[in-house]
């Protein structure tokens, strides 16, 4: 348990400081980000037409209420720690590489439902937008790794666990 | 023994988590209190020359800097010094997330655990509120200001650094991980329910 988290503090800490630098902002996060928001946009098309993404903008054309994916919003510092977490926990590469595949899509899967809920609760009610922004959405990407991680920890054999020194 | 279910888990965490956040939004100005606390003890050991003190109005958190807010001249003497409104709300989200984990495990003394991540979160929010001031102080504010504290290139890259992970990383991190390290029973038989033989060695 001990070479867990401290094998995961380290991988977290050397991921995240890899993810702020202008190379991985510009040739990842950047590109991530504008994916999402075009993702987010072709997702609320099928019921609302009246909305385009531009970069990392989701804009609607009925009142002008646009939305700029930030930093924390995008995912990739939950994909990190999602990331830290299989990595440092003592299973295959294969169970790693499966647990790593359906996660991400599984953080990004609910990080899209972010996006849209917000862009439509800030349209609504400014207030309600940032309590659900800054507090509540926060905590709710990080209870998704956890139930995530908790599922694969599930998952796995019981040799792939056990070599896990408590 | 109750069957530990996943579905259940997470039903119950879901339960849980709009009262913690109500209480946490009603008690914030108690939740801010230890933090403002470490906030004025952090910033007067490791940054003694730049602070004059530390303020606490509700959840919000005031460091008085004793940075002048503008250059001196013959004409015009510096009155004011800078000072940085620091919302400790955005930095103790966890608290929340904590309990509702907490709660839905359902395991003993969850109360007494809670007053312990009460007190063992404080210092991750403390890294927050600090790591913002100095962030204010580097990047936000205008030249003349800024020279006075004195940062270097690598001073203020950590300082980035440091606001970065405690604003993106430490306020979700730090409870998810205090609740693994506290709940270690509780994950050893939900990660054994499935396998024919239970063990978390």
């Amino acid at each position: 348990m001990v070479r867990f988290f401290v094998g995961f503090l380290l991988l977290q800490a050397a991921l995240f400081g890899a993810e702020l630098t202008p190379w991985a902002q510009h040739w990842f996060v950047a590109p991530w980000t504008n994916a999402l928001a075009a993702i987010s946009a072709d997702i609320v098309k099928l019921f609302d037409s009246q909305v385009f993404a531009e970069g990392k903008i989701l804009q609607s054309q009925r009142n002008g209420f646009a939305v700029s994916i930030e930093a924390g919003c995008n995912g990739v510092e939950a994909t990190i720690v999602l990331v830290a977490a299989m990595l440092a926990f003592p299973a295959s590469w294969q169970r790693k590489v499966a647990g790593l595949a359906a996660g991400i899509v599984a953080v990004q899967g609910l990080n899209v439902i972010r996006v849209i809920s917000l862009f439509y609760l800030g349209q609504w009610s400014a207030p309600a937008f940032e309590f659900a922004h800054q507090y509540v959405w926060q905590a709710l990407i990080m209870l998704d790794v956890l139930v995530i991680w908790l599922l694969w920890v599930r998952t796995l054999p019981r040799g792939g666990v056990a070599a896990a020194p408590a | 023994m109750r069957e530990l279910s996943l579905g259940g888990f997470v039903l119950r965490v879901a339960a849980w988590l709009p009262p913690a956040f109500l209480v946490w939004y009603a008690a914030a100005t108690i939740f801010a209190w230890p933090i403002a606390l470490l906030t004025e003890a952090v910033a007067r050991l490791a940054f003694g020359d730049l602070v004059g003190k530390v303020e606490q109005h509700g959840h919000i958190v005031t460091i008085v800097s004793t940075l002048k807010a503008g250059a001196a001249t013959t004409g015009n003497p510096v009155e004011g010094v800078v000072s940085v409104g620091l919302n400790t709300l955005l930095y103790s989200f966890g608290y929340p997330m904590l309990a509702a984990l907490t709660l839905a495990a359902r395991q003993p003394r969850a109360w007494r655990t809670l007053l312990v991540g009460y007190f063992a979160l404080a210092p991750f929010v403390t890294w927050g509120i600090v790591a913002e001031f100095l962030k204010h102080v580097a990047f936000d504010t205008p030249a003349s200001v800024a020279s006075q504290a004195g940062f270097g290139a690598t001073e203020r890259e950590l300082i980035a650094f440091a606001y970065q992970f405690g604003v993106l990383i430490l306020p979700t991190v730090a409870p998810a991980v205090f609740w693994v390290l506290t709940h270690r029973g509780f994950l050893e038989r939900f990660a054994a329910a499935r396998r024919p033989v239970a063990g978390l060695q």
